[in-house]
């Protein structure tokens, strides 16, 4: 604690008593003392850590149908087993985790500055402006999402390459919520004296916007951000189990879901489906106690 | 409330004329010819062919082919499904009941089950109970609605037989009898419960964190004080003001549900408006595509304006903003 006292010759003295910790390191104390939350990170990472280096390490061939090895339950051969196509389903699920992790991360980042820009603009400049950028978030907001992004993927399909069509697709349709979270954290915060005072000595706005406003506002970006990771993830699966989200050749964990729609596999070959549902429960579960965990640590007003 | 309702009302016609501009050019844009669908498809004479498309207008301009569908699509007609060769109105009405069923028997499980952990939990915060409570609400939450209906199919249809996994009705059974009603609710029964059991977690977490701080209230004190039964104060006087809240979220349920009628009714075979959709979609089907898109994308507006209309209800200083 910083304690302020005048002294008989009239000098102020600054004595530091304690220790003093900034807001964010503090946060980043609460976070790893919260044992959930850390092993959601741990299982996260290690995930992630699959998706980048695993292809590295893998041995069998999974662009090729392989008549010879198809439906084979779980061995030392193939450890999950191999699908209905004769392909090792172990391989692609590291294979299938590079794409679901990419188009979750990918999205993510596009959602959060699209929406961030949007939502500070509007948020910081008031009336006009606003009521014309809330009105196009509205109208974002208003589509149903699954909906168009189907028909919007049959158009753009073939003409971006491969998962990059989806990630643009998803990502226009979502960016909505945010912009409208962090439009409403920056109408209150610029009602604070420290932004009338960077306005007062000649400040530029993007200046303002940037470097004074946004980390303030940045705890309610984070949690938004690992929020709209989880989302993602669910989109991609759930639209590639529906067959209209990443192209049928390149694995990813719904893709290989889809083949649970076949009720012969839903029924006797449970190695086909079982690992990539866990896989994504698993995900999401962990980036949801990530999510908690940090939304606790921000919060100076929980105690853990 | 009135002035605040129209305004809401009003507010909705411009987005749904835009919705309208987007979902036209976007099936103007979609690949292949909607025209082919709609002629003799073995005359391959081009002089056949040009005429068709004069007479039925794909040569005229794009904005009168655009104010012609809208001019249509208000009047109820729809255009012809060219997969199904029927108009798409009469599709429309055979598919939307089993998806307006399904919805409202998931909603109705969801508030039954939402109600009762929440109460629960509200009563008795941080015990066992409320632990495992909120701990069923993290996993609901992280399981996608497909992985759970897929795992559902597999353990209450397959391995158990319980439930059938597909259709929305028993095949050969006439409507109106008995057996043709049960086996409707036999049909639904899983993928609501999937649907509904996911949907819990908002509303329990919403309602146990409402119920413990309405506990503290000074009006709880006071019915305490009179000597009222910890039952009546709970069951009355703290969840009439607990409700109030949870209603607002039932015009977001609305389009939650609308949305993801698409994958819920493709995992159960469920003959719904969603399933009409995918299929569509592969037959490029594009007068149903269109007519369903404009559909849910209105259904979607409509449950945001049963959202904001009861926000204002039960918050007066909204309707003033």
């Amino acid at each position: 604690m910083v304690k302020a006292s005048l002294n008989t010759d009239g000098q102020v003295l600054i004595k530091n008593k304690q220790k003093q910790f900034s807001p964010w390191k503090l946060a980043r104390k609460k976070f790893l003392k919260n044992k959930i939350a850390m092993t959601s990170l741990f299982v996260f990472v290690s995930f992630v850590l699959i998706a980048v280096f695993g292809p590295l390490f893998t041995t069998h061939d999974i662009t090729r149908i392989n008549f010879m090895s198809m439906n084979l339950p779980p061995s030392a051969e193939h450890w999950f087993g191999t699908d209905t196509n004769g392909r090792d389903i172990f391989t692609r699920m590291v294979y299938g985790a590079r794409t679901s992790l990419l188009i979750g991360l990918s999205c993510m980042t596009f959602i959060i500055v699209i929406g961030t820009i949007v939502g500070a603009i509007a948020g910081y400049n008031g009336g006009k402006i606003d009521q014309i950028f809330m009105r196009i978030t509205d109208f974002v907001l208003n589509f149903p999402f699954l909906v168009f992004v189907i028909v919007l993927n049959t158009i753009l399909v073939g003409k971006v390459s491969g998962v990059w069509t989806l990630i643009l697709v998803i990502s226009l349709l979502s960016w909505g919520g945010v912009a409208r979270i962090v439009r409403s954290r920056f109408l209150s915060e610029k009602e604070n004296e420290y932004v009338l005072a960077a306005k007062s000595i000649g400040t530029r706005p993007i200046k303002i916007i940037g470097k004074h406003i946004l980390p303030n506002v940045a705890s309610t970006i984070i949690v938004q951000a690992t929020l709209m990771l989880a989302v993602t993830i669910v989109a991609e699966a759930g639209l590639s189990f529906l067959g209209s989200g990443v192209p049928a050749n390149i694995p990813s964990w719904g893709n290989m879901l889809f083949e649970a729609r076949d009720s012969d596999v839903l029924r006797n070959k449970t190695w086909i489906w079982v690992p990539p549902a866990a896989a994504i429960t698993i995900t999401i579960l962990a980036i949801n106690f990530i999510g908690e965990g940090i939304k606790d640590a921000l919060n100076p007003k929980s105690r853990r | 409330m009135l002035q605040y309702s129209l305004r809401r009302i009003l507010g909705m016609i411009p987005l749904l004329f835009l919705t309208s501009i987007v979902v036209f050019t976007l099936a103007k844009f979609m690949p292949g010819d909607p025209f082919g669908g709609e002629i003799d498809p073995s005359n391959t004479n081009p002089e056949y062919i040009e005429e068709m498309r004069e007479k039925l207008g794909y040569n005229d301009p794009i904005h009168i082919q655009y104010i012609r569908w809208v001019t249509n699509f208000v009047q109820g007609d729809f255009g012809h499904s060219t997969a199904h060769k029927i108009p798409v109105f009469d599709l429309i009405v055979d598919r939307l009941p089993n998806t307006i069923f399904l919805a409202i028997v998931s909603l109705i499980i969801t508030y039954i089950f939402a109600f009762a952990m929440g109460m629960y939990s509200g009563r008795r915060p941080y015990t066992w109970g409320d632990n495992l409570i909120a701990g069923y609400n993290y996993v609901g939450l992280a399981i996608p609605s497909f992985v759970a209906g897929i795992i559902a199919i597999y353990f209450f249809s397959f391995q158990l037989g319980w439930f059938p996994f597909a259709g929305s009705v028993e095949v050969g059974l006439q409507p109106g009898t008995w057996d043709y009603y049960i086996s409707r609710m036999h049909h639904v029964l899983l993928p609501a419960l999937i649907l509904g059991l996911m949907g819990t977690a908002s509303y329990t977490q919403f309602l146990r964190n409402d119920v413990i701080e309405n506990s503290r209230k000074d009006f709880v004190r006071t019915a305490r004080a009179k000597g009222t039964s910890e039952s009546a104060i709970y069951n009355k006087h703290i969840l009439r003001n607990s409700m109030i809240p949870l209603i607002t979220f039932l015009g977001f349920d609305i389009a939650t549900l609308i949305g993801g009628a698409v994958i819920t009714e493709t995992i159960f075979t469920y003959p719904g408006i969603g399933l009409l959709f995918l299929e569509s979609v592969d037959r490029r089907d594009y007068a149903v595509l269109m007519t369903i898109t404009m559909l849910l994308s209105f259904l979607t507006l409509l449950g945001n304006l049963i959202a904001d209309l009861l926000y204002g209800i039960v918050d007066p200083r909204i309707r003033l903003g």
